[in-house]
């Protein structure tokens, strides 16, 4: 079977200059490579500022990397091809709150991404955000909604049916739990393991919240300074940690987990 | 004797018509060298309650309360200047989203030598007294484990990662040593590595210094490290409190049960990929406060007798509020307050 996504060496730098006469400092990412099958979560962990967003920036395509190949459903060119790329991997963000615009109402939000991807005309497109919206759990009359007058978890939900309305294969999602509080945070949890049940899609999410990333993915990888060092299937690299990053973030999880069962 | 004590505090804010209460009938004690955790979702109040115990509110909410009482000294028949006192000595408060907290246009070094206080300054020439804030400021920064100070004293806050301007806000709070460090959020968003520091930070901090530490969160995983004591909001309202192990070993509400549920971490013997427990519906908005209970909505075992709100019960330290708790589900409670 080829992988859905693969990534071959990619390499990506920053430069940066504070000032003119100061050091210049530079990041490096990669080279990394790995592949994602269908229907497969794979999580990405690491420190902060260890690269993980610039990872999921570039598989969407906001980022061209300057050395490496990411091949889509199994050729270069679907990955190249705008079109394409925007139409089979779709990307949730961490504040879903701060990227939505406040003057549009859910429909019109979602009729955008449609519009300028397919050909559907105004009431097929209407009949599809409809679906979308019943599918994440809304009802079809949040169509007129606005921004604020959803709470945190039903704006999750428009972020989550943004990214699902073009039928994509791939959903990256960016700390998709983060600012979600504990109840609504095992909701939308039972929401994205429904939907990749039913409709087969392979997840790229990175997370701090360790608890999940062992509940929910099947594979890991462990970034640390724009390095992949550890790379892996998450019931082995949770049971037996190699690289010291990976060991201290697995170790720090574990340790608090073990005091809760000592308390109690 | 408790350090910091709230009874019955109810909180009223206007919204044109009428008024909404924010905050129901909360208690809460803080003993001396106690670490005690309050833990809520977002939108339950946990904030509001730091605010008003520091007065930081709008002139037309308003405050009733029993009694807020900072050692004994009444704080809502206060004075003004008074009660700033005790706000700038005695009480230091971590705000949410340290990013934010931080003044965007001014250095580090001079934000962290602003919050000492004159008081700690020796008398000496304008140069010396200079020189001894700033060592101050960097022994600081040492205390919480800060230890490239260089790097980060001349930086303006949008330059800093989320944890090391964490770290500050728990320093610059720390200047005054206060008796009491309320902390809001002080986890959030953080991997698990920063999240133990922080946690070892405030425990040593409880130990050496015998700092009372208010922790409110909503990551049960720090709060079971870290707090002896905690209490649970939903909407405003004090759902459950007493010793952090009687609660998670035996939940009688059933917000908290399932809190406590909600993370995987807790369960070890859950499958991966399988579901979640989760309460369904979303926290309500405070336009929209349910009458009686105000869990009723979104609980598994809501009956007609709930659109009551339930009288505080206790049981030796563990009280709950709730009409059919989790060990006795079909009996309905007295009606009247009755200590068991």
């Amino acid at each position: 079977m080829t992988p859905i996504l693969q990534a071959e060496n990619i390499e990506y730098t920053f430069k940066f200059r504070p000032s003119f006469f100061a050091a210049k400092s530079i990041f490096e990412l990669g080279p990394l490579s790995f592949s994602l099958n269908t229907g497969e979560t794979i999580a990405i962990i690491g420190n902060n500022g260890s690269g993980k967003s610039l990872i999921a920036k570039t598989l969407v395509g906001a980022i061209q990397p300057q050395k490496g190949q990411i091949s889509l459903l199994g050729s270069n060119e679907n990955h190249a091809n705008k079109k394409t790329r925007t139409k089979t991997i779709r990307m949730i963000f961490q504040h879903n709150q701060s990227i939505m615009n406040p003057a549009l109402s859910v429909g019109s939000m979602l009729h955008l991404p449609l519009n300028l991807n397919t050909s559907l005309g105004y009431s097929a497109r209407r009949a599809k955000i409809e679906q979308t919206l019943l599918q994440v759990g809304l009802l079809p009359e949040h169509y007129h909604f606005y921004r604020d007058m959803m709470s945190d978890g039903q704006q999750q939900r428009v972020a989550i049916a943004r990214a699902l309305i073009l039928d994509p294969k791939i959903v990256v999602a960016d700390e998709p739990f983060a600012a979600l509080d504990p109840s609504v945070r095992s909701q939308t949890v039972n929401l994205i393991l429904k939907l990749q049940k039913e409709l087969g899609l392979a997840f790229i999410f990175i997370s701090h919240n360790m608890g999940i990333v062992r509940h929910i993915s099947d594979k890991v990888i462990v970034m640390d300074k724009g390095k992949l060092v550890e790379h892996g299937n998450t019931q082995e690299v949770f049971k037996d940690p190699q690289h010291p990053v990976t060991k201290k973030l697995v170790d720090a999880h574990f340790n608090l987990v073990s005091k809760h069962f000592e308390s109690t | 004797m408790a350090l910091l004590e709230i009874k019955n505090l109810s909180l009223y804010i206007p919204t044109g018509t009428e008024q909404v209460k924010a905050l129901d009938k909360v208690s809460l004690t803080l003993a001396a060298g106690e670490i005690k955790a309050l833990v809520g979702e977002s939108g339950s109040g946990k904030s509001l309650i730091i605010r008003s115990i520091i007065g930081a509110l709008p002139e037309t909410w308003s405050v009733k309360a029993d009694r807020i009482t900072y050692d004994g000294q009444d704080l809502l028949n206060m004075s003004r200047n008074q009660r700033r006192q005790i706000m700038r000595r005695d009480i230091a408060v971590v705000f949410q989203e340290p990013t934010s907290a931080l003044d965007p246009s001014v250095k580090i070094s001079a934000q962290i030598q602003e919050s000492i206080p004159d008081e700690f300054i020796d008398k000496g020439f304008i140069w010396q007294r200079w020189k001894q804030r700033q060592q101050i400021s960097i022994s600081l920064m040492h205390k919480v484990g800060i230890k490239d100070h260089e790097r980060y004293l001349d930086c303006y806050p949008h330059e800093l990662p989320t944890d090391i301007s964490q770290k500050l806000m728990i320093a610059m709070a720390l200047a005054s040593e206060p008796k009491i460090l309320i902390t809001d959020d002080s986890t959030r968003g953080m991997e698990s590595t920063t999240k133990t520091q922080i946690l070892r930070l405030l425990s040593k901090l409880n130990k050496t210094k015998n700092l009372a530490v208010l922790f409110v969160s909503h990551d049960l995983l720090a709060v079971t490290n870290m707090a002896e004591t905690m209490t649970v909001l939903y909407c405003g309202q004090t759902v459950e409190s007493g010793k952090v192990k009687s609660l998670m070993k035996k939940p009688l509400h059933p917000y908290t049960k399932a809190l406590l549920d909600s993370a995987p971490s807790f369960q070890v013997s859950l499958p991966p990929k399988s579901e979640l427990i989760a309460l369904k519906g979303t926290i309500p908005t405070l336009q929209h406060l349910p009458i009686g209970c105000r869990l009723g909505p979104r609980c598994p075992n809501a009956k007609k007798e709930c659109v009551v709100t339930p009288i505080p019960r206790k049981i030796h330290e563990h009280q709950y509020s709730c009409h059919f708790p989790l060990h006795f589900p079909n009996v309905k409670g007295p009606d009247k307050e009755v200590h068991l």
